[in-house]
């Protein structure tokens, strides 16, 4: 079992998602960056669709009641265990009556940790991922238990690493395709809107990245229609907003580009006040 | 009619009508949502759709354009497909009374009409359920009379709760869980309109059509109390329209 001692900033359940149930309104959830949750789980031998913990920026404090074979991808938020700095990237043991803990971020912003043999948690519309309306919580609070599936003995470490490109968190280009309602943004915006600058809002969370921008740029409402995570919208105010994983399914702003799935993963590694640009994926 | 198609990202197609609330579109946007479905299961993860548009998730693996050809063809083919034949007619218990209808004197006032007035108007129609979104379970409906129109409330409500009846703009719609809204409340429904332990977990569907019954306060705290015993009997008929 694993005692969460404090929850840090956002921390939840996630795996690859909640399919099946978007046409009755239900969002997609799953790990904000795929890419990092399917490795951790790799790292472990979990298959990919495993649950993992996903941390936010500033992490929880972690009790282990048993040893644990995991792995943490992501952002380095500069864990420790038992006051002793852990690598990012590689398996490796946590005996029990360890305490796990985060500190300064080094790079990203969302951190995710798997345990060999999975977590034993309760799948709601067959997936454990939390979410709002339709997990009974949204994120992990003090004094919840995390009950591990199955034993890990303390000899099991692969001791398999992998090296991570950093642009995956360094990269502030953002590849995407036109969304629908491209051809509503000025002519004169169609033209230069890859060389404009964004920055995310602190207000961002798991529904939504919104995105500051000094050029003006609006576009009209559209009679409501499907979106999905990675939807760039644009409403009329002006507002720049990027749909991520646990974003509705059907929206009345007009869907100007559409993250590609690589750049979906790379937005959820942004900071607060970060700096991203745009541009068309090559065909 | 002919719609455009079009790649959604890097593993969805989209297909849209033109932007209007209409019948006969959305009836061959369900048309053709069932058509791909069927003939596709491979490929198609899910969908979902609109009052003009289709949007079909594909599974891992299979690129957005190399299915645009297969939904050409069941467009091509889709005149002949009979709108959807499995729909229901569901009673939906409201009342429109006191703290459930929050907003109703407000609604008369505008129209310059009474409160009797906005209830029977409310309740007379059999809306179609176009389909859901913005909340889990929430309908979007078609079928407000036009007398009933009222803009949203200027301050929105940070928390409405769920069950509640509301009118905004031209939309009629019921909310299943909390949630801020700026909705005008002019009713409020015992019954519980989304479970996730339930399948399907929505109690209204896509496709489905609704009428509200007018019901007193002593009515919706007992037919509450049997929803929440699990022995409420859903009042439900095979329609068409």
């Amino acid at each position: 079992m694993i005692k969460v001692l404090t929850s840090g900033l956002h921390t939840s359940i996630q795996d690859l998602g909640r399919f099946g149930f978007r046409k009755y309104g239900v969002p997609v959830s799953g790990a904000m960056d795929l890419f990092s949750a399917e490795l951790a789980n790799r790292l472990v031998g979990n298959p990919a669709h495993e649950a993992v913990m996903e941390i936010t920026l500033q992490g929880p404090i972690l009790q282990f009641d048993c040893h644990a074979r995991v792995a943490l991808t992501g952002a380095d938020l500069s864990p420790t265990v038992n006051n002793k700095a852990v690598s990012m990237n590689k398996d490796f043991m946590v005996k029990s009556g360890s305490i796990l803990r985060f500190g300064a971020p080094n790079y990203g912003a969302r951190c995710y940790l798997a345990i060999a043999g999975g977590i034993d948690s309760e799948e709601h519309l067959g997936s454990a991922s939390f979410c709002h309306g339709i997990s009974p919580k949204s994120q992990l609070v003090k004094g919840d238990a995390i009950r591990l599936r199955s034993q890990n003995p303390l000899d099991a470490i692969s001791h398999a690493s992998v090296k991570i490109e950093p642009e995956h968190f360094t990269s502030s280009l953002l590849k995407v395709y036109p969304g629908p309602e491209y051809h509503l943004l000025s002519k004169e915006h169609q033209k230069r809107w890859e060389s404009l600058s964004f920055q995310v809002d602190p207000n961002s969370n798991r529904m939504a990245y919104l995105l500051r921008t000094e050029e003006p740029l609006f576009a009209p409402e559209i009679l409501s229609a499907p979106v999905q995570p990675g939807t760039v919208q644009l409403t009329p105010s002006g507002k720049f907003v990027v749909l991520m994983r646990d974003a509705q399914t059907t929206g009345g702003y007009a869907r100007i580009l559409q993250l590609s799935d690589k750049a979906m993963n790379q937005l959820a590694q942004k900071h607060p006040l970060e700096e991203v640009r745009f541009g068309f994926i090559d065909n | 009619m002919k719609p455009s198609i079009q790649p959604f990202g890097e593993n969805a197609v989209l297909v849209s009508w033109e932007a209007i609330i209409d019948e006969t579109i959305h009836n061959r946007v369900l048309a053709l949502e069932r058509r791909i479905t069927e003939k596709h299961p491979n490929e198609v993860l899910e969908t979902v759709y609109s009052y003009h548009s289709l949007a079909v998730y594909l599974k891992q693996g299979i690129p957005s354009k190399s299915f645009i050809p297969s939904i050409e063809t069941a467009l091509a083919s889709l005149d002949a497909t009979k709108p959807a034949d499995k729909n229901h007619l569901i009673t939906i218990p409201v009342c429109y009374e006191g703290k459930y209808a929050l907003d109703i004197e407000d609604v008369a006032r505008y129209h310059s009409i009474s409160l009797e007035e906005v209830i029977r108007l409310h309740s007379q129609p059999i809306y179609k359920v176009y389909f859901l979104g913005f909340l889990p379970g929430f309908p979007y409906l078609g079928g407000l009379p036009e007398v009933l129109h009222t803009p949203r409330r200027d301050s929105p409500k940070s928390r409405v709760k769920k069950g509640s009846v509301g009118i905004g703009g031209n939309q009629t719609g019921i909310y299943p869980m909390d949630s801020p809204g700026g909705w005008n409340l002019i009713g409020s429904s015992p019954l519980a309109f989304f479970d996730p332990k339930r399948k399907p977990p929505s109690t209204i569907a896509p496709g489905d059509f609704i009428q509200f019954e007018p019901i007193t306060q002593e009515e919706y705290e007992h037919t509450k109390t049997l929803v929440e015993n699990g022995i409420y009997l859903l009042h439900k008929t095979p329609y068409h329209d």
